[in-house]
């Protein structure tokens, strides 16, 4: 119990931070009534809690599934799809504020089916392992188109898609909070409710059928219903790195194996390290801005290595 | 660590140290490649339109430029295309790729010049160099002296504070240390990111909220205002939501040149038009 409370203060820690400091200087107790807090901070950090939980959800699902530790929502070529869709938005001219956040969910949805059907061995078998290759092929083919059009077309917004596609939460308003929060309930709810299934699922696809899983289905709705998460991630924020591969780890380390209590955390503590990071993101070099990807990679990935080394009792030797 | 501390070392031991030592005068250089739509508007503005055998897709400017060979993007020069060409001249801009461009060529026998054009200061020094490589000196001091004319006009009093955002996500701003932010201090349009040294930096929309600018400026040829406008998140900033945009056409404002003089008298003219804020 008393680790469920920690990591609700954790977030709630994180949240307030985020709320309070900023790049420009409000007064705590101007902090309700001003307008940046209202119109940016705020939405700003619901959608940093709502995209780092999916994306920590969506990781923890894909590893059971693929049963490969590496396993990350941006390995299965969504990041690649994504990208495409944006740069293509931007060469055809499609004009409007939601041009690319669309195009880059279409992408991303794209890449989906494309892996998902390359993914089915015989037509009927999704084989985790062709899945995990289709993923990394087409992420390398769609990133290949990207750079192709970028390098042949003649308009320079195009290396801006580039930027976009790692843009962080700087689009942050009420609409992509709104939206979020319509959109991700059903694929989280999808992915909870699997949660058993996965447990035996992440034993081994046979023993799983012998322990009475319906292997074929539940492998189908974790791929869609995870990747699903990571396009919405992916169109309202970029493609944000290591929160997907780290916090399921993190979390498994603390709760165990059981995807009942793993997959809640996982939302948790994804929420908690991207605010944490877009936080750190937009104060330690202001005026300026770092990019948030980076700062998720330079908080997570020591973190891990501390939690790693204790699991493993100071370094596995021999 | 220490790798690190090396790296950095080269880094600055390799960067070029300034425009190339200037020679003695060569004999006018007839078949000139032009790599950057800097130094392709400045030959032209020279007079030496003619003696232009290649250019940069980018370069666009003047019209009659479209008129030349286009040999590639520039970026990483394709060094087969340029040789194709025959130039007696390569005019780089300074940039660590280019540096690796300037030894391919020599060893083909291409003299190449390397010019920094990043503000008013190196169009002046580069209109000089490319005057005295292409015969035509008194045309290249003479934009020289404009120039260096215009950089010692004491700057008028500043008349609006103004934020160029040149990208929307990330938000990405225009700094100090860049020719636009130049012109605009020279138009009476006061740079609310003038602090950050760069030439172009990232910030987050709260800092453009913070920092108030009276007008934004926007790089773009078209009238309307951009996409952004009308992202809710973007009318947290008062020049957006009172729709205070003034649009700078490429042509005139989308790279260091020689028409700098005029590029500053219309932007004088579109912040005296703009009214009083409301606030």
């Amino acid at each position: 119990m008393s680790r469920w409370l920690g990591l609700i203060a954790l977030v709630a820690v994180a949240l307030i931070g985020a709320v309070v400091l900023g790049p420009a200087h409000i007064a705590l107790r101007d902090l309700a009534s001003s307008d940046i807090v209202r119109s940016l901070r705020v939405p700003r950090a619901l959608l940093a809690l709502l995209v780092g939980g999916s994306l920590g959800v969506a990781g923890a699902s894909l590893q059971a599934l693929v049963r490969n530790p590496l396993a990350d929502p941006f390995l299965l070529g969504l990041s690649g799809g994504a990208g495409l869709g944006a740069v293509l938005a931007i060469a055809l001219h499609v004009a409007g504020p939601w041009a690319l956040p669309l195009a880059a969910f279409a992408g991303a949805l794209g890449a989906m089916a494309l892996v998902y059907r390359l993914g089915l061995v015989g037509g009927a078998e999704l084989d985790p392992r062709v899945l995990l290759l289709a993923g990394v092929a087409v992420g390398a083919f769609t990133g290949a188109i990207t750079t192709a059009i970028v390098s042949l077309a003649e308009a320079a917004d195009l290396r801006n898609a580039f930027l976009w596609l790692w843009g962080g939460l700087s689009g942050a308003s009420w609409d992509t909070v709104l939206v979020m929060v319509v959109y991700i309930p059903v694929p989280l709810i999808v992915l909870y409710a699997t949660a058993r299934p996965l447990d035996l699922l992440a034993l081994g696809e046979e023993p799983a059928t012998h322990l009475g899983a319906d292997v074929e289905p539940l492998k189908r709705r974790v791929y869609v219903a995870a990747s699903m998460l990571t396009a919405a991630a992916v169109a309202v924020s970029g493609v944000i790195g290591f929160v997907g591969l780290i916090v399921p780890h993190i979390t498994r380390l603390v709760w165990g194996h059981r995807h009942r209590s793993l997959l809640p955390a996982a939302f948790l503590g994804g929420g908690a390290l991207l605010l944490f990071a877009d936080t750190a993101a937009r104060v330690t070099v202001a005026p300026r801005e770092l990019p948030v990807g980076i700062v998720t990679a330079l908080v997570g990935v020591p973190l891990f290595a501390v939690l790693l080394r204790r699991w493993t009792g100071g370094g596995a030797r021999g | 660590m220490r790798g690190l501390l090396v790296a950095s070392l080269l880094a600055v031991a390799c960067r070029p140290p300034a425009d190339r030592p200037s020679a003695p005068p060569p004999p006018p250089a007839h078949r000139i490649v032009s790599l950057a739509p800097s130094s392709t508007e400045l030959l032209f503005a020279l007079g030496a339109g003619s003696q232009v055998v290649g250019r940069t897709t980018w370069c666009r400017y003047p019209p009659a430029a479209l008129q030349v060979p286009d040999v590639g993007d520039g970026l990483n020069p394709n060094i087969e295309a340029i040789a194709a060409r025959q130039p007696d001249l390569v005019v780089l801009y300074r940039s660590q790729l280019n540096e690796t461009a300037a030894g391919q060529l020599a060893r083909l026998g291409i003299p190449s010049v390397t010019l920094a054009q990043d503000r008013l200061e190196d169009i002046a020094r580069a209109a000089r160099e490319l005057g005295r490589l292409t015969g035509r000196q008194a045309a290249g001091d003479s934009i020289g002296a404009a120039m260096e004319g215009l950089l010692r006009t004491p700057p008028p009093a500043p008349i609006k504070r103004v934020a160029f955002v040149v990208w929307d996500n990330p938000p990405m701003v225009i700094g100090g240390g860049s020719y636009l932010d130049q012109l605009a201090t020279l138009a009476g349009g006061a740079n609310v990111f003038h602090d950050l040294g760069a030439a172009s930096a990232t910030v987050s929309i709260e800092t453009i909220v913070a920092r108030n600018p009276d007008v934004i400026l926007v790089l773009s040829d078209s009238t309307a205002p951009p996409a952004y406008s009308g992202r809710r998140e973007w009318r947290a900033i008062r020049a957006v939501r009172e729709r205070r945009f003034i649009m700078l056409p490429a042509d005139l404002f989308g790279r260091p040149s020689p028409s700098a003089p005029a590029a500053v008298a219309a932007l004088r003219r579109a912040l005296e038009a703009e009214g009083p804020s409301r606030q």
